[in-house]
């Protein structure tokens, strides 16, 4: 069944890397631009939602599968609060940065910002996914 | 009738939100918000101070973020369920 445009698809397969490469690119630079966990979290899960509207859920879950989106959700849910527990471990109190820091303004400048922004990325991501694949195939 | 009671909660109504905007919201209370401009990026490392506080100094709100966050998808996940094999999706 094929019922939607071609220009659209084309356009859809064309620019999906891109996007995701996007959402990466503003998850990673969260601490030193505008942008961060939460917004480029947003626009990977924008990005699978195209695939998605664009291709059925059926073809985009051949490349995003329901339960792998899932599995990433919950593993950035846990890893978030291991974090934390590493901070407590090393010494210092619940979630605080006890990595060592590069020279301000480049990507490893911060300790654990880095990593809490890429948990919070990915975990907004997936579960934004997940959201909709539940949503769009839910039939009462 | 009608008119004139519309009019009379119009014109309660305007002196409220006229006395809520004539409050005095301008006031640094606390000084935080300099101390973070000042000390922000040699603390945290971040130049963005926006991620310096969300990330840093107020953590917590962004682990009780994601627990909201995580929460409802999850919710999402358990409640609506799978579609079956052979029925069309949407």
């Amino acid at each position: 069944m094929d019922r939607r445009s071609t220009i659209v698809r084309t356009l859809t397969r064309k620019l999906f890397p891109f996007i995701l490469l996007y959402g990466c690119y503003l998850i990673s630079h969260g601490h030193l631009s505008p942008g961060g966990g939460f917004q480029g979290g947003v626009i990977i899960g924008s990005a699978i939602i195209l695939l998605g509207l664009v291709d059925g859920v059926r073809n985009a879950e051949k490349r995003f599968h329901e339960n792998l989106l899932s599995l990433t959700k919950n593993i950035g849910m846990i890893i978030f609060i291991l974090l934390g527990f590493a901070g407590m471990f090393m010494g210092y109190s619940f979630l605080s940065d006890f990595l060592p820091r590069g020279e301000i303004g480049t990507v490893p400048s911060t300790g654990l910002i880095l990593l809490l922004n890429l948990t919070i990325g990915f975990m907004v991501g997936t579960g934004i996914a997940v959201i909709f694949y539940r949503t769009v195939r839910h039939k009462l | 009738m009608k008119r004139i009671l519309i009019v009379v909660v119009l014109i309660v109504l305007g002196y409220f939100i006229l006395n809520a905007v004539q409050l005095d919201y301008g006031r640094p209370r606390s000084g935080i918000s300099e101390y973070y401009v000042a000390n922000g990026v040699a603390e945290t490392g971040a130049l963005n101070l926006v991620t310096a506080i969300y990330l840093n100094y107020r953590v917590y709100d962004t682990l009780g973020e994601a627990t909201v966050f995580f929460a409802s998808a999850l919710g999402v996940y358990m409640l609506l369920r799978k579609l079956k094999k052979g029925e069309p999706d949407g």
